[in-house]
């Protein structure tokens, strides 16, 4: 007591106070997990006393992703115009022989199956990979072809250079269509029969450090497997919403395939999956308190997919917590939810991250500047205008299920249409005839609608793409279809007349 | 044991055929699934390794189509424990232990005719492959 009352208790420490602990051997590290528990049981004020630095972690689909190569130069030189690495088009944005392998671009030969992702990991691996080049010539790079083969030993310098990884949080997609459909949020069952979500709540580093206190440029972090560096705020960097993101940079050659994954997604292309873990000094009692965040207390939209539009509908608001207790709430519905991303590796990143430092491998960094905190993440400014399915649609002609075949026969004619939107006293869809089925049943003699009407319908929204709705139509080869709102009611029809016209014109 | 997959046709569904043959052959035939209706159906079943020429033959004398389903492997090599596969999987035959690895339940799975969680792993980690080098003669 009397001790504690001659040394007044500090309420900050310094990043080369921890690193100087770190020397000594005597730092106190804590995953963010386990501080989430010791804030819990002890509180802020003992947390902050006891521990000097939280780890995070999450390992996750990072498309934005890739790696800058230097080949060096063969003999006679070559001005790279074209390359190709395993098949996969590799960027030539520099000079002669510098090139950036983008994660998401896919094989020539083995489309949405191999790609730039894949080639990091089997260089990252140490497996020889077969490059192949082409150039129009110059008077000092007189070569216009090349091939060889190469590992990442005969490469000058092989960095990961990632320009947005490590999202603070993200949507829980879910698909409301009548199909199947695949996203770079995986497959998504119709009728919304399950959810996907990505990102590792409570262990994502972003989330422990929300304000940026600590994370900023120059920031020592665990990528791929090795020590990195965070060189700014990756693009659409939005920390005002919790949308915050970092560009990042570290030596693949350094790098192990457990945290560095090419990535196949079905129908929509290849990715990497990234391992990155960011260690949060814990400076002030301010981010003891910021570190012990909870599931629970991370919030994200589940995302209507089925909607092929930017600005996607918001179904509902869900926490970390239910994301990971493996199903989500929407409506009075349960729906099944799977994550994208490892937790598995989020955990055992933000471990390892913990060991390096316990074990005196890893030094903390102060960061040289700050990351924005007000940048905002706008849309795309259109100069063309895009056409949606409100814009070309029509009154629908309809008929209700009780009229007869004949009446039916007449308003075709009065009408001049081919489609008739049979609908219920609400007005909601139940099923639609076409001119040529009523021809048929007249000729059958049929008079009840009910024996002709056909009731699997296929539809279309308004607020839909035309480009969308006209590509439905093609798959089934059909030539109209009624146009509904979320509650099945008919607000007009759109047929494949009106959508020529309408793309004939532009 | 192995699985079987059997067709049945429009013509073939409405008879029961099934329980003849296990009463003709002896055979314990044990129903997987089944998806049938008037329209025909099909029903995957498990009988012993040692039996399967004997009622594949017995079927297909039947009009009744008769297949090998493939079986659904995880490679734990490949696998990132991402979890995408979790949710697909109709008769939870894959699960998150509580260190969010992934456990695949064999016994569980139904198998190629339903492998909706294949296409949807990202490290291409889930293939079907053939049960231990069983291969049926002339298919139907
Ligand atoms: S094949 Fe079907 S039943 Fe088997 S594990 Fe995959 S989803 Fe489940
Ligand atoms: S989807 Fe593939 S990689 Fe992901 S957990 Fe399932 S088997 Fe493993």
């Amino acid at each position: 007591m009397e001790e504690k009352a001659l040394k007044p208790q500090k309420n900050t420490r310094t990043i080369e106070e921890i690193n100087q602990k770190i020397r000594n051997g005597d730092v106190q590290v804590l995953t963010a997990e386990e501080m989430k528990k010791l804030v819990e049981s002890s509180g802020v004020e003992v947390a902050f006393r006891e521990v000097d630095v939280v780890t995070t972690g999450t390992f996750g689909a990072m498309c934005s992703s890739g790696a800058i190569v230097n080949i060096g130069h063969p003999d006679p030189p070559i001005k790279l115009e074209n390359a190709w690495m395993n098949d996969v088009p590799i960027c030539h944005p520099g000079a002669a022989v510098d090139l950036y392998i983008g994660a998401s671009a896919m094989s020539t030969t083995q489309p949405y199956e191999y790609g730039g992702g894949h080639l990091i990991e089997d260089l990252v691996a140490g497996k020889e990979v077969e490059l192949k080049a082409n150039s129009y010539g110059t008077d000092c790079y007189p070569r216009t072809q090349v091939k060889t083969n190469l590992t990442k030993d005969d490469l000058n310098q092989f960095y990961l250079l990632n320009f947005r990884n490590c999202y603070q949080h993200y949507n829980c997609a879910v698909n409301s269509r009548d199909e199947t459909i695949y996203t770079y949020m995986g497959k998504l069952l119709p009728r919304m029969r399950n959810a996907t979500f990505s990102g590792a709540g409570e262990l994502n580093p972003l989330m422990n450090d929300p304000d940026y206190e600590t994370i900023g440029i120059g920031t020592r972090i665990f990528l791929g497997g090795t020590q990195g560096y965070v060189i700014g705020e990756g693009t659409q960097h939005e920390a005002s919403s919790l949308n915050g993101t970092l560009m990042v940079r570290g030596n693949a050659k350094k790098m192990s395939p457990e945290f560095l994954r090419g990535a196949a997604f079905t129908r929509y292309g290849t990715t990497l999956y990234v391992g990155l873990g960011i260690p949060i000094p814990i400076l002030n009692e301010g981010l003891a308190r910021k570190t012990a965040i909870r599931d629970e207390e991370i919030f994200t939209n589940v995302v209507d997919y089925g909607v092929p539009r930017r600005d996607r509908p918001k179904l509902a608001r869900v926490s970390y917590k239910e994301l990971k207790s493996g199903g989500v709430t929407v409506g009075d519905r349960r729906i099944r939810v799977s994550s994208l991303s490892s937790l598995k590796k989020a955990r055992k990143i933000a471990g390892t991250l913990k060991d390096w430092i316990v074990q005196g491998e890893f030094f903390l960094s102060a960061p040289v500047e700050r990351l924005p905190l007000d940048g905002v993440f706008k849309s795309m400014k259109q100069t063309e205008a895009i056409v949606f399915v409100v814009n070309v649609m029509q009154k629908a002609v309809t008929c209700r299920e009780t009229d007869a075949v004949s009446a039916i026969a007449k308003r075709i004619v009065t009408k001049s249409v081919n489609h008739i939107v049979v609908v219920d006293e609400q007005g909601k869809l139940t099923g639609i005839v076409t001119s040529w089925d009523i021809t048929r049943a007249l000729a059958e003699g049929k008079d009840a609608l009910a024996e002709i009407v056909t009731r699997h319908v296929f539809t279309a929204k308004p607020d839909e793409p035309l480009e969308t709705a006209s590509k439905r139509l093609a798959q089934h080869n059909i030539s109209a279809l009624p146009v509904i709102d979320n509650k099945n009611k008919v607000l007009g029809i759109v047929t494949s007349e009106d959508i020529s016209k309408q793309l004939g014109r532009k | 044991m192995v699985r079987i997959l059997l067709k049945f046709s429009e013509q073939t569904v409405e008879q029961p055929i099934v329980s003849q043959i296990i009463l003709d052959l002896k055979v314990p035939l044990n129903i997987l699934t089944a998806y049938v209706n008037s329209k025909g159906g099909e029903v995957l079943a498990e009988i012993p390794d040692e039996a399967l020429e004997k009622v594949v033959a017995a079927f297909r004398m039947r009009n009744v189509t008769v297949s090998l389903p493939k079986l659904i492997e995880v490679d734990t090599e490949k696998c990132i424990s991402c979890g995408s596969c979790v949710a697909l999987c109709p008769v939870e035959a894959i699960t998150l232990d509580e260190e969010y690895s992934v456990v695949f339940d064999k016994e569980k799975c139904v198998g190629s005719t339903c492998s909706a969680c294949v296409d949807a792993c990202p490290a291409r980690a889930i293939k079907s492959v053939k049960q231990n080098n069983h291969e049926l003669h002339s298919s139907r």
